[in-house]
């Protein structure tokens, strides 16, 4: 069975043996992966707090606990691939595991990918607001 | 584009395809997403990042002279090369590449407007091939202080009550938004804007499809509503520098004015300078002032 950490280890090591150009084409084939948005969260979009405002593009979340389950929909404009992608390997870490171990999730991923030198100063900062958000309200959220 | 004051400086998206061998041309994207040119970009196109490329990763500064140099050289950019900037976002980062390029005193630097929308809505080819060109020499300039505006400049400007331009949003500038939750260091400590400056909100230059206003439309804005004057030193400001760069580029090369300077500290430096005035609200000024 394996745990958000396992999950999320075998991706960073897929990341961090790429260079530079190979980083952001796996980033992107993530990014490919994301589900469209389901159609009772379309509805929901204008409900302006789940705008994720720290971001220049419009990013939506929904980080949501079902029965002590974490689940991440969400859904961010094509013209932000990066974003995209990097929403997408969180989803694909937390979904359907206990919402404990989604608090575990590690600050420093970006770094270990190798991602934080590619992207830059200020767009490392802006994913790692978007992973202390999804952290704190997968950790807020009271058990449906 | 007959009617700006220097219309060389805007290709299309057809001018471009037409140079896409051009060996006197180098086609450069700068985006705010990066993954967007590794997606896919104007064939035979490089990168320059912004950030990673054109900032100093240790100061808060640009490159310097020899790093600028180098970038030049390993992009396959001589002094005399054409170079045609593009983007995403309005080529909010094409003009700021396009500034850096000035600043280090290259010669003949291009738009083309509309960027990547403009290339995508004319039903033009995306190519993800790896580009690498032979390298360049390369001989930068020493920075040109005529388009780049330090702290006390602007100071010693906003005090003898000259043009500024807020280029951020209304909210920005009322001091309405500043706190940002999860920037820890990236906000200012202080919201509102320098006195006397007006605010012209960025994509108030740009049409939907992402190409700039026409000089009409553009001189009813800066010229007949705000009453600035072409001859009159301006200083445009953002947060960080980004999207005045963009207004810079506007005033000076699609409207003729002569001497504007892009204040790339910006809202980040002012707003956390100690002593320095600032106004909150929707007025440019304190009504006792």
């Amino acid at each position: 069975m394996n745990g958000v950490n396992e999950r999320l280890n075998a991706i960073i090591g897929e990341f961090a043996d790429l260079d530079g150009r190979e980083k952001l084409e796996l980033l992107l084939d993530y990014a490919a992966g994301l589900p469209p948005l389901p159609p009772e969260y379309q509805a929901r979009k204008g409900a302006e707090d789940r705008r994720v405002h720290e971001c220049q593009t419009p990013v939506f979340l929904w980080p949501e606990v079902t029965d002590g389950t974490a689940r991440l929909t969400a859904e961010v404009a094509p013209e932000a691939p990066t974003v995209k992608g990097f929403v997408a390997i969180l989803a694909d870490a937390v979904n359907g595991r206990p919402v404990a171990e989604a608090a575990t999730l590690p600050d420093d991923m970006l770094e270990r990918m190798g991602l934080a030198d590619v992207l830059g100063i200020l767009r490392s900062r802006g994913l790692r607001a978007i992973l202390a958000r999804i952290k704190r309200e997968l950790a807020g959220t009271t058990p449906a | 584009m007959p009617d700006y004051a220097h219309p060389n400086v805007l290709v299309s998206t057809a001018w471009v395809v037409d140079h896409l061998s051009d060996p006197q041309v180098r086609i450069v994207e700068s985006d705010e997403d990066r993954a967007l040119y590794t997606q896919g970009h104007i064939p035979g196109a490089v990168e320059i990042d912004w950030q990673v490329d054109l900032q100093n990763q240790v100061v808060r500064d640009y490159i310097d002279r020899a790093a600028f140099e180098k970038l030049c050289a390993e992009r396959g950019i001589s002094n005399d090369t054409t170079v045609v900037f593009y983007g995403d976002k309005n080529n909010w980062w094409a003009c700021y590449a396009f500034w850096v390029f000035k600043l280090y005193g290259h010669k003949d630097c291009r738009v083309m407007d509309g960027g990547r929308k403009r290339w995508e809505l004319d039903g033009r080819a995306w190519s993800n091939d790896r580009v690498s060109y032979p390298h360049a020499h390369y001989k930068a300039s020493e920075q040109d202080n005529s388009i780049r505006a330090l702290r006390d400049e602007v100071l010693k400007h906003q005090r003898a009550g000259k043009q500024l331009l807020d280029v951020r949003s209304p909210e920005e500038y009322r001091g309405e938004r500043m706190h940002m939750p999860d920037y820890p260091n990236e906000g200012a400590i202080r919201g509102g804007h320098i006195p006397g400056a007006n605010n012209v909100p960025w994509p108030m230059n740009c049409n939907e499809d992402g190409t700039f206003k026409s000089a009409k439309e553009l001189e009813k804005i800066y010229i007949r509503e705000l009453k600035m004057k072409r001859r009159s030193p301006t200083i445009a400001y953002c947060r960080i520098g980004e999207r005045s760069s963009l207004t810079w580029f506007v005033l000076t090369y699609l409207l003729g004015f002569g001497n504007v300077k892009n204040y790339d500290g910006s809202w980040l430096e002012w707003g956390n300078c100690v002593g320095v005035p600032i106004v909150k609200g929707a007025a440019p000024s304190h009504p006792n002032t």
